[in-house]
């Protein structure tokens, strides 16, 4: 039988890593980890390289970098936040190229992770977004008014109150940052399974002599799925960018 | 044969194998990592890209407002050359209609003149006609006088008293000029 020869792994082997440094202890660096190492060391090389060119016509890294600053300046901090959020670019900027980055390890050979598959790095991300918002919006509205304006929706009678105040105190400070956090988390690992299946059926496929009639079919679909997990990684750290800038942008505004 | 591509090496050793929970460890790298991403691209790697890109839209603002004054210049300077070329034209015109009329003026006086001329010369001609022919009527007067009086003295053959008789023919004259005229 055909089927006979699919072996799939555990689910907890293409996601759960060996620590390879300080095993045993909290600080254990595993594959997840280096992934989002390599996330801030690939931004901030990139940005140091574009920012040594510095080139009034840019070109390559330089070119590279200043569209994706330029196209997160006007989509994300101009059109969302305003003038005002312009201070927010970088932090923005940050959240984007980190995402994007764990995300994009999907699809790059031979490590074919990403880090945002694993919930320990969208969910810390999600908490920190959080964190931010509700401390700009106790900054720029102080604690008494921000919460009030965050819960209790204007020209609502009384009544209804009782109701909507639990629904805003949910949505805007429970839902938010779980949504945050599990839409990224569950479209990566989603996008790294499917991607695994396709692999281990066109692998099989290739092992078995007589699968080899079929191995196309898998492997085109793996192909594209390739292709569609890059648009996804784009796409979700967009936003969850926008997103962030979105819930910061709330909380600056002193009107609901 | 149950090879995998990923190679996945499973680890139950960090964390749980839950696939859904996350494990210190990772939050922890994953933590610093973004913290220290931010720091950095905050203080030293963000500013000096967004400053170029700033710096290089001043540029352009600065290139295109340049070009837009250096246009209006042109812009001006044109309305000015055409402003010239049409008081010029203007200027042209009048000159030639001054010179027409100069020399219709001209023309005009020259004629005046010429008639001018012309009639003076007329009324001298007239003028020593009329002289002349009194001149002649004179003379021819004085002439049929004495004319006259030879013949009537001839003819009475006698000798008259000049000075008596001189009056009565130039009485006689007269009527006949009186006649004539």
């Amino acid at each position: 039988m055909l089927l006979a020869g699919i072996n799939f792994p555990p689910i907890s082997d293409v996601l759960n890593w060996r620590s390879i440094l300080f095993s045993g202890t909290p600080f254990a660096l595993n594959k997840v980890g280096l992934i989002t190492l390599a996330a801030t060391v690939i931004t901030l090389l990139l940005f140091f390289a574009a920012g040594r060119q510095a080139k009034l016509v840019p070109s390559g890294v330089q070119n590279f970098v200043e569209s994706i600053v330029d196209f997160i300046h006007n989509s994300i901090v101009v059109d969302v936040m305003g003038p005002d959020g312009l201070a927010w670019a970088p932090y923005l900027t940050g959240l984007f190229f980190f995402i994007f980055i764990s995300n994009i390890f999907e699809v790059i050979p031979f490590i074919q992770m990403p880090a945002t598959a694993r919930m320990s790095v969208p969910a810390p991300l999600a908490l920190i977004v959080w964190v931010t918002f509700i401390t700009v919006g106790i900054k720029a509205q102080g604690a008494g008014h921000y919460f009030k304006n965050a819960v209790i929706p204007p020209g609502v009678p009384g009544p209804l109150l009782v109701l909507l105040i639990p629904l805003e105190i949910l949505s805007n400070f429970i839902v938010r940052p779980f949504a945050l956090a599990v839409r990224l988390f569950g479209n990566l690992l989603a996008g790294h399974l499917l991607l695994l299946t396709f692999a281990v059926i066109s692998e099989a496929m290739f092992v078995k002599s007589v699968g080899l009639v079929v191995l196309p079919l898998p492997f085109a679909m793996l192909t594209a799925l390739t292709g569609y997990e890059i648009f996804v990684s784009a796409l979700q750290a967009f936003i969850f960018t926008i997103l962030s800038a979105l819930y910061i942008s709330e909380a600056m505004k002193a009107t609901h | 044969m149950n090879t995998v591509i990923f190679a996945a090496t499973a680890a139950s050793s960090s964390g749980s194998s839950n696939p859904i929970l996350p494990a210190t460890g990772e939050i922890i790298w994953s933590v610093l990592s973004f913290a220290l991403l931010l720091v950095v691209l905050g203080k030293w790697a963000y500013p000096p890209v967004k400053k170029m890109m700033a710096d290089r839209a001043d540029k352009i603002r600065g290139d295109l407002d340049a070009a837009d004054l250096a246009r209006a210049e042109a812009q001006r300077t044109l309305e000015e050359y055409r402003e010239q070329l049409a008081q010029a034209r203007r200027e042209a015109t009048r000159i030639l209609d001054e010179a027409r009329q100069t020399g219709e003026a001209l023309r005009a006086d020259l004629l005046a003149k010429a008639e001018e001329d012309a009639a003076n010369v007329r009324a001298r001609n007239e003028e020593a006609l009329r002289v002349d022919r009194q001149r002649v009527i004179a003379e021819l007067r004085g002439e049929v006088g004495s004319l006259a009086l030879e013949l009537a003295e001839k003819i009475i053959d006698a000798e008259v008293d000049r000075a008596a008789s001189q009056a009565l023919i130039d009485t006689f004259i007269s009527e006949i000029g009186a006649t004539q005229a």
